[in-house]
């Protein structure tokens, strides 16, 4: 037990759905700090979270969390998930409560056994959110990005070692999601975090490493600032949309932003950002998606 | 990285459980409704007889076990699949199925104490306003008989919410819970409506609500059905029991060898129960005294 140094360890870790691979081989392991995971739809990054998290096994391979293999015993997977604050990519909530009330309801199973501790933890994590003033409105009646914020209020309860966030800016704000950035930020020193999403401005404003996955498999683990390097001397502005583009549309200013490719006649380099090296990455994948919203 | 504490879960943790789904419970709008019902549908059949003394006395918990009863099914089967839809985050906590399950069993606690309310305010009432001469009731009948029928409603309350539970746990698909109230109907009547008036009657008592006294039959008599109510009373909670383990047994990791035993042996306590119930007490269905003209007090 706790003869691993990470909190997170994935060796060869597989998955399938029927006979359609989600997770193919994958290595990969995490420590406090906050890693985004980025990939296409059908990437496997819910897979590999709810791998993480403890709520699917995986298929082969062996996982690792805090040492420990979640899936050998109730005691394993129990003392995991002590230290886990999880939030689903699809969250729903009993009709009835309120926002405090399924906090509330959370942090009793997450063992928050002394009332008095618990209604302040559960205040806590609302105020966190920004929902102090949503506490009793029923979640019901609350705005997409408000129930997002009740699900990861409760995801942060007790401020647990492993916390593990699908999509957690899905139906925020900018300044809800500048808010988000704060707090994951400050728990990130403690913590180890680990996020999905389609915002590549989230992972570029908050993590230090990035995971592209497609496919089910790793495409590219390290640094932001490295994933950004792989894009130098490939973006341009210009214009006209460069012929053999991975990718290019025209901006506000009235110029191409291409990325990929050959630069077209007159073309212009321009900073990369992670979203191009991102797209680049993907490659062939990506032209399947489009150009960014 | 950190070690990995281990809190004290136990008794406080499942109360805070209870309590939560108690509230629930008590807030719940179909359950509200059943509540109202049943006093309202008293009150208007006492406002009826006003003056003559209530008859058919030892009927009358049947309302607070049909309407209480039969509403709390539907409320505890929504609420245990209420969360269903936060299954996720609510299965990667610490706690597990079955001890969320159990915390679901405390749904009962209102609907037990709604069903209670009703007996007592009916026993006020009899008091006050007396019942009719032919009815079984306090004096023509062992006080431990009379209460026992009494609280069979309450008992069936309880029974309701927790069937509730079972329903919600094992049944996912929609409208489930109105399939549980109707079957427990079915159940109820075609189980023993054959054997009433038979000499065997007491062998109806294996069903969940049993009938004990009739209304008024044509000579002004009214009938006590054979069997011991005080036993019934024990089956009707061993099957309580059995709807919580029943519930509980949806998850996977309780099913040890000591739950096998515990669920075992609170079958084997419910056969006998239903043994005692059938086989002591009153032997033969007996006729009271046809007399409907007066008013005892």
């Amino acid at each position: 037990m706790n003869q691993s140094r990470s909190t997170v360890e994935l060796t060869g870790v597989g998955k399938r759905y029927g006979r359609k691979p989600a997770l193919s081989d994958v290595d990969l392991a995490f420590d406090h700090g906050v890693t985004g995971l980025l990939g296409p739809n059908g990437a496997g990054k819910t897979t590999l979270l709810r791998i993480v998290a403890t709520s699917i096994p995986a298929d082969s391979g062996q996982v690792r969390l805090f040492g420990r293999d979640p899936h050998h015993s109730h005691a394993e997977v129990t003392a995991v998930r002590r230290q886990l604050g999880y939030l689903p990519q699809e969250l729903g909530y009993p009709s009835d409560m309120t926002a405090f009330g399924f906090v509330e309801y959370v942090a009793v199973l997450k063992e928050w056994n002394d009332r008095e501790r618990r209604t302040r933890e559960v205040r806590r994590v609302l105020d966190l959110v920004g929902l102090t003033g949503q506490a009793t409105t029923r979640v019901s009646r609350l705005s997409g990005g408000q129930r997002r914020r009740v699900g990861l209020a409760q995801a942060l309860l007790g401020d647990p070692l492993l916390v593990v966030l699908d999509e957690p800016t899905t139906g925020l704000d900018p300044a809800q999601r500048a808010d988000l950035r704060r707090t994951l930020s400050t728990l990130g020193h403690r913590s180890t975090v680990l996020l999905s999403t389609h915002q590549t401005e989230d992972v570029a404003a908050l993590c230090e490493r990035v995971i592209v996955l497609a496919g089910g498999t790793v495409r590219f683990d390290g640094a932001v600032t490295d994933l950004v390097a792989t894009a130098v001397g490939r973006v341009w502005l210009a214009d006209e949309p460069g012929d053999d583009a991975l990718v290019s549309w025209r901006t506000g200013t009235g110029r191409h932003h291409v990325v990929g490719g050959t630069p077209p006649a007159g073309a212009a380099p321009a900073e990369p950002t992670l979203e191009d090296a991102y797209l680049l990455m993907l490659g062939p994948d990506a032209q399947r998606l489009g150009a960014p919203a | 990285m950190s070690g990995l504490s281990v809190p004290a879960s136990g008794l406080a943790g499942h109360r805070a459980m209870a309590v939560i789904e108690a509230r629930r419970m008590a807030r719940h709008p179909v359950f509200l409704l059943g509540v109202v019902l049943a006093f309202v549908v008293l009150g208007l059949f006492l406002a009826t007889t006003k003056g003559e003394g209530i008859p058919v006395v030892l009927t009358l918990p049947l309302l607070g076990a049909f309407y209480i009863g039969l509403t709390s099914v539907i409320a505890a089967a929504r609420l245990t699949s209420s969360t269903d839809v936060a299954l996720e985050a609510v299965a990667t906590a610490p706690g597990t199925e079955a001890r969320r399950t159990l915390a679901l069993a405390a749904t009962g606690i209102p609907a037990f104490l709604a069903g209670l309310a009703f007996v007592i305010v009916l026993v006020i009432l009899a008091q006050v306003q007396g019942v009719t001469r032919q009815e079984w009731w306090f004096g023509t009948l062992p006080d431990w008989q009379v209460w026992s029928i009494l609280l069979m409603c309450p008992v069936a309350c309880l029974g309701g919410a927790l069937l509730g539970v079972l329903t919600g746990r094992w049944l996912r698909f929609r409208g489930s819970a109105a399939v549980a109230v109707v079957a427990l109907i079915v159940v109820s009547l075609l189980g023993q409506t054959p054997l009433l008036e038979t000499s065997t009657s007491e062998w109806r008592l294996w069903v969940p609500w049993a009938i004990f006294s009739t209304g008024d039959n044509a000579d002004g008599t009214q009938t006590l059905i054979a069997g011991n109510p005080g036993a019934y009373l024990g089956y009707m909670l061993a099957l309580c029991v059995l709807a919580v383990l029943g519930a509980m047994w949806h998850d996977r990791t309780v099913r040890t060898p000591r739950f096998r035993a515990l669920v075992a042996a609170v079958a084997a306590s419910a056969l006998v129960l239903f043994a005692l119930a059938a086989t002591t007490g009153n032997h033969d269905n007996r006729n009271s005294e046809p007399n409907p003209a007066g008013v005892s007090r």
